[in-house]
């Protein structure tokens, strides 16, 4: 509906920001029961489904939806959890296999037909989940290497001269506690969104151009936006998966640092 | 065969994917904490005394600083 609005306009006008301006449901609903909640909701659902249907009942030899999941469950371990859990790896499958199924499945949620909105592209959404590695994360560094421990090995990484250090710590305080959790939500938002916003102006060049307002001169460039769209939707699958990825690996590197301080 | 020299602690090949990774994503959030820390405290500095110069200062400040920790972490 926010896309008619739009088009109601005689002139060309590119999409921005009331596409994220996502009323509720309908009239009278209760302000937080959003397209984006509940395409959160369904994309927990699915993955629940995915997951129970693949291995509740596995199988020695996997067939049908077991060998996908295996597929997927071999990449998160090898790609992203080994490298630096080690041995701890199979402890934290299940965390980080969720993580990465749930995002992927939020990002791919803004490509499917009608539903089309990246979950992530609402800010809330990543907070919740890179806050909730951040906590982790706190959590396992005092469990595992003490209260003072942790904050020592953060703060004062061995070997460098002693003066140096109060001008050194403050910057690890930073880095590691305020800035590293702030850009793990901000990374995935941020390309949702632009990605989101990027679909949505060459679409609606495309529309525009070809059966809104159809003319000599236009008609190409709408030929053009709609060549586009059709790229970006596929560079967007690449991001989606690829943000996906990134996001439970930052996750294995947090928690992974905390279990074992560094050197 | 000769074999490859060893550090102190024996290394598997993963350890230099785990150390590449943890430096390739922790080096821009530290290069970016110490520009806003001491160019922020350039920044309030300025605002005390009037001094304008004390605010980029401040940023090389913590560009140089941030880039001393960051090759005395990972610079081996």
């Amino acid at each position: 509906m926010n896309a008619l609005t739009v088009l109601a306009a005689d002139e060309f006008k590119a999409p921005g920001l009331e596409l994220f301006e996502i009323p509720p449901l309908w009239d009278g609903a209760p302000f937080w029961l959003t397209k984006p909640v509940v395409l959160a909701v369904l994309s927990s659902l699915l993955m629940i489904g995915l997951c129970w249907s693949a291995f509740s009942n596995p199988k020695l030899v996997p067939r049908g939806i077991q060998n996908v999941a295996e597929m997927g469950y071999m990449f998160v371990r090898d790609q992203i959890a080994r490298p630096f859990l080690g041995k701890d790896t199979d402890r934290w499958m299940g965390l980080l296999l969720s993580i990465f199924l749930l995002v992927w499945l939020w990002n791919l949620l803004g490509v499917v037909p009608v539903l089309q909105f990246p979950v992530a592209s609402h800010i809330a959404f990543p907070i919740v989940l890179a806050a909730s590695i951040y906590l982790l994360k706190i959590y396992l560094g005092i469990k595992h290497q003490g209260a003072i421990g942790y904050f020592k090995n953060m703060m004062f990484p061995p070997g460098l001269p002693k003066f140096i250090y109060v001008l050194l710590a403050p910057i690890e305080f930073l880095s590691n506690l305020i800035i590293a959790p702030f850009t793990h939500a901000v990374r995935l938002f941020a390309n949702m969104f632009a990605g989101h916003m990027i679909l949505a102006f060459f679409s609606m060049v495309g529309f525009w151009f070809l059966f809104e307002k159809l003319t000599p001169l236009g008609a190409p460039v709408g030929v053009v936006g709609v060549l586009m769209t059709i790229a970006m939707t596929g560079f967007e699958l690449f991001i989606q998966f690829l943000q996906a990825f990134l996001f439970a690996l930052l996750a294995a590197m947090y928690i992974g640092g905390s279990l074992h301080p560094e050197h | 065969m000769v074999m490859p020299a060893m550090s102190e602690k024996e290394r598997r090949p993963e350890d230099d994917g785990r150390d590449f990774a943890n430096a390739a994503w922790s080096i821009p959030s530290y290069l970016l904490a110490g520009i806003i820390l001491y160019g922020g405290a350039g920044w309030l500095l300025s605002r005390w005394t009037g001094v304008a110069v004390f605010t980029p200062i401040g940023v090389i400040l913590g560009v140089v600083l941030s880039i001393y920790l960051v090759y005395r972490k990972f610079g081996r």
